[in-house]
């Protein structure tokens, strides 16, 4: 696979003005998004999110200002050879009726004088990328469904190895459930090819879910916040920020629910007197966030936190360096609990059972996972009493 | 008569010949109410060949013309929209007129003969062509436009890979209509020595009889039928993804 | 005629013919070429006007009772589709002097004869105008005046009717052109409208028939001009948005 082309896009001062006095479209933006991420641009309609987008690609013109893809500004050549390096997809999708799937996808190639033999590889090896039957690559657009539709489209964007990909509400168009699968699925993708994306969208349940990045926008496309996910539901910038990821919702969401549904982190442990290698050891394993380890005591009970100064020693210690801070209850409403870290301005904190043992580690970070998630959104379940397991 | 007799004896003129002029009546193509006779058109099938010839010719020229210029008249129209509506409305005169009348509108100017016919006949088409072909372009999926826009595609590359063949089947329908149509209106070329098949209706100031009158209608819709079936296989031929509906 | 023409340049040969037309729609001319006879002149004109006036009204009306309410009946149930459009493309194919000639040789002359062949060129633009027109009534208007307990008739009057108007009213001008144009040549068989100046070149000489292709024209253009009127009235303002 050669998916290995992706730029920074830098927006400076960049400003679109339609009609020499009026109110600026995107008022003097400035912003810029690492390679490799994907950066949604979050907000009411009408606030510009889409106008910024196109100013990449320039189909819409930047009146002041400039935007950069690598270290190059996107004036510096005439748009149909800027775009054909810029994958761009659009909510209605927008697949050319008259073209068979394989000749949608070798479009832009085929724009810019690939050989025959090679866009019909690079078509193959997409198709398979999106996860669509090799066989749809000879139907047409209309004998598909929505959703495979919407996934052509996708794949039509990545055909040129672009260096930015630009997607305008892509899964607008598409039912919920199809629309969740798609989602997955190009983060899927995205965690394999890394592009930088410039992602619009106005759900802001949509933005928390695929983005490394968001920037929450205004009237004008002014940035009232752009930080990463968890940073936007802990500590939103602004009210209207607050009032747009609906601090509400999300508190109502986590009321309905209990520590124990949500999947935590490992906790990796220690118990005094242990050597501190076998303690590192637990530390690198693979599938471990934690960055440090909890003393427990005989029962597997929570004492406290280790430091990097602790570890230094041969054996572990009778007591922690850190203090416990919030220990949570499996049974605990996940209000409650998000609520204790937040009162006890922790990131993490250790999760027992009943009978107090350590069970696993809940964070900031899974909880805002969690409410970008699909599970979060289905059904209701009241917090009841339930029996201690 | 004594010819007649030795031709006869030579077997080159038929019997019923005689039978029929000695049966104190015409032949059968002079009796004015003698709705079809089969002899005379078996006989005189030949005489057909050169009118329709010109009658081919005078739908081909004139519906190539036709086309050539609406076509480009639309494809003007279709960047400058502020043209759509006159040029609408003056083909659209243009097909009021009934040709007959044209033709002699024209006569001053271009004279007697085929020519002329030509150009009336292409004139009546134009508005038929002119109008689809604007029709299909503006059916074509503004989606599909929008995204090729962003993918990096020209206007020029938009138009002639996307926007025409999408605008086919209608350009298709507007051309068959043009044809049934230019087929059907050249019998009248022959008031302005055209030639085609109209000889055969009227020919030298007179209505001819109804045997060579019903045999030119027939060859006219055998034509036009010809035509219609070419246009519609060129239409499969060439929009495939049509057939293909969503599973 | 002759003696003019010689000293004439070439491009002025069209106006000094169109000149001699509009003479000659005016005021009646004798000549070496109709042999001494007045032919032309405004009365004369005005007659075979109103001639082909007449019997393209006669045939228009007798079309429009014949097609229109089938063609309305077939769109507004769905039906026939293939036999509606079909008549369509058919009536296009008809030669209009084939048409005229055989009912001169085989059936006869006159109006009588006339008026029903000419008819028989209006059906098919009408029926199939009518029942496409009426089709392509947007069904969820329908559907909701159904649901309203409207009259099958009522929902034909109030809904489809109005909103198909360009269209029907689309085929009913296709109709009047196609007749009109026939009606020209309709002296073949005995109705002598304006055609006759046209057809009849030896009578009325080539200022007459340059003349005679001027009146079919104008004749034609102010039909079509009246019948576009009475479009523009009959369309609902919300309908007037669209071109066409």
């Amino acid at each position: 696979m050669s998916e290995n082309q992706a730029s920074a896009v830098r927006y400076e001062e960049a400003t679109k003005r339609y009609g020499k006095d009026a109110e600026p479209a995107v008022d003097r933006l400035t912003l810029e998004v690492p390679a490799g991420e994907i950066c949604v641009l979050v907000g009411p309609s009408g606030c510009g999110k889409t106008t910024a987008m196109r100013m990449v690609n320039r189909t819409v013109e930047i009146t002041e200002g400039d935007v950069l893809i690598g270290e190059r500004s996107v004036r510096d050549r005439e748009p149909a050879q800027l775009r054909r390096e810029i994958g761009y997809v659009i909510q209605q999708i927008g697949l050319f009726p008259h073209r068979t799937v394989s000749e949608n996808i070798g479009a832009v190639p085929q724009l810019l004088g690939w050989k025959k033999e090679r866009i019909r590889e690079r078509s193959a090896e997409l198709l398979e990328l999106i996860g669509l039957d090799p066989e749809l690559g000879d139907r047409y657009p209309a004998q598909l469904s929505g959703g495979q539709q919407q996934r052509v489209g996708v794949a039509r964007a990545l055909a040129a190895d672009p260096l930015v990909m630009l997607m305008d509400e892509p899964f607008g168009a598409i039912d919920p459930i199809s629309r969740e699968r798609l989602q997955n699925e190009f983060l899927r993708l995205q965690a394999e090819i890394r592009k930088t994306v410039l992602f619009v969208t106005h759900d802001i349940d949509e933005a928390i879910k695929m983005g490394d990045r968001i920037a929450v926008m205004r009237q004008g496309g002014r940035v009232e916040q752009y930080a990463t996910p968890a940073e936007l539901l802990m500590t939103p910038a602004t009210e209207f920020v607050e009032d747009f990821v609906g601090a509400d919702r999300a508190l109502k969401r986590l009321a309905l629910m209990r520590v124990s549904d949500i999947d935590l982190w490992e906790a990796p442990w220690a118990t005094p007197g242990q050597p501190t290698a076998e303690v590192r050891a637990k530390l690198a394993a693979p599938d471990v966030e934690v960055p440090y380890p909890l003393l427990v005591d005989g029962e597997r009970r929570p004492l406290g936190w280790l430091s990097e100064r602790d570890l230094g020693a041969d054996t572990v210690p009778e007591q922690p360096d850190s203090p416990l801070g919030p220990v949570l209850e499996r049974d605990d409403v996940m209000r409650d609990a998000l609520a204790d870290l937040l009162q006890g301005e922790a990131q993490y904190a250790p999760v027992v059972d009943h009978e107090g043992r350590i069970a696993g580690v809940l964070s900031v970070e899974i909880i805002s996972e969690f409410l970008g998630s699909p599970e979060a959104k289905s059904d209701d379940q009241p917090a009841v009493e339930r029996p201690h397991e | 008569m004594s010819d007649l007799l030795s031709l006869a004896a030579a077997g080159e003129v038929g019997g019923d010949f005689f039978k029929e002029r000695s049966s104190d009546t015409l032949p059968c193509q002079a009796k004015p109410d003698e709705v079809f006779c089969f002899d005379w058109a078996r006989e005189n099938i030949d005489r057909f060949g050169t009118p329709t010839a010109q009658h081919f010719e005078l739908v081909v020229i004139s519906v190539l013309l036709g086309f050539a210029v609406a076509f480009a008249l639309a494809l003007l129209a279709h960047r400058r929209s502020w043209l759509q509506a006159p040029l609408l409305a003056t083909t659209g005169v243009l097909y009021t007129i009934p040709s007959l009348a044209f033709f002699f509108l024209l006569l001053p100017v271009t004279g007697i003969g085929k020519d002329t016919a030509i150009i009336a006949l292409a004139v009546y088409t134009l508005q038929i062509i002119y109008r689809n072909t604007m029709l299909g372009l503006d059916n074509v999926p503004s989606s599909a436009k929008e995204a090729a826009q962003g993918m990096g595609y020209t206007d020029r590359q938009i138009l002639w890979r996307i926007e025409l063949p999408l605008a086919i089947p209608e350009i298709v329908a507007g051309l068959r209509i043009a044809v049934v149509s230019t087929v059907a209106i050249a019998t009248l070329a022959v008031f302005i020595g055209g030639g085609g098949l109209g000889t055969q209706i009227y020919g030298g100031g007179n209505l001819t009889f109804p045997t060579s009158i019903f045999i030119s209608l027939a060859i006219v819709v055998a034509m036009a039928l010809a035509f219609e079936a070419v246009l519609l296989a060129v239409q499969r031929l060439t929009t495939p993804w049509r057939k293909a509906r969503a599973t | 005629m002759a003696e003019s023409e010689s000293h004439v340049s070439p491009l002025q040969l069209p106006f000094a013919s169109f000149g001699g037309a509009i003479e000659f729609i005016f005021t009646p001319q004798s000549s070496n070429v109709t042999g001494g006879k007045e032919v032309g002149g405004f009365d004369q004109a005005m007659e075979l006007a109103l001639k082909q006036l007449e019997v393209t009204a006669l045939a228009l009306a007798l079309a429009l009772v014949i097609a229109l309410p089938l063609g309305l009946y077939l769109g507004h149930r769905g039906r026939g589709e293939f036999f509606a459009v079909g008549l369509g493309n058919a009536g296009r194919a008809i030669p209009e002097l084939a048409l005229i000639a055989l009912v001169a040789a085989l059936i006869g002359v006159g109006l009588v004869t006339v008026t029903p062949a000419l008819a028989v060129l209006g059906i098919p633009p009408i029926l199939t105008n009518a029942y496409v027109g009426i089709r392509q009534v947007d069904r969820a208007s329908v559907d909701a005046a159904r649901g309203m307990g409207m009259s099958e008739l009522a929902i034909i009057r109030r809904v489809e009717l109005p909103l198909a108007v360009p269209t029907v009213m689309g085929g009913i001008r296709g109709a009047t052109i196609a007749i009109v144009a026939t009606a020209t040549i309709a002296p073949l068989a005995g109705v002598v409208t304006l055609g006759d100046f046209i057809i009849n070149a030896s009578i009325y000489g080539e200022d007459g028939r340059l003349a005679g292709a001027i009146l079919v024209a104008l004749l034609a253009l102010a039909l079509e001009g009246l019948l576009a009127l009475l479009q523009r009235r009959l369309t609902s303002d919300g309908l007037k948005l669209k071109t066409v």
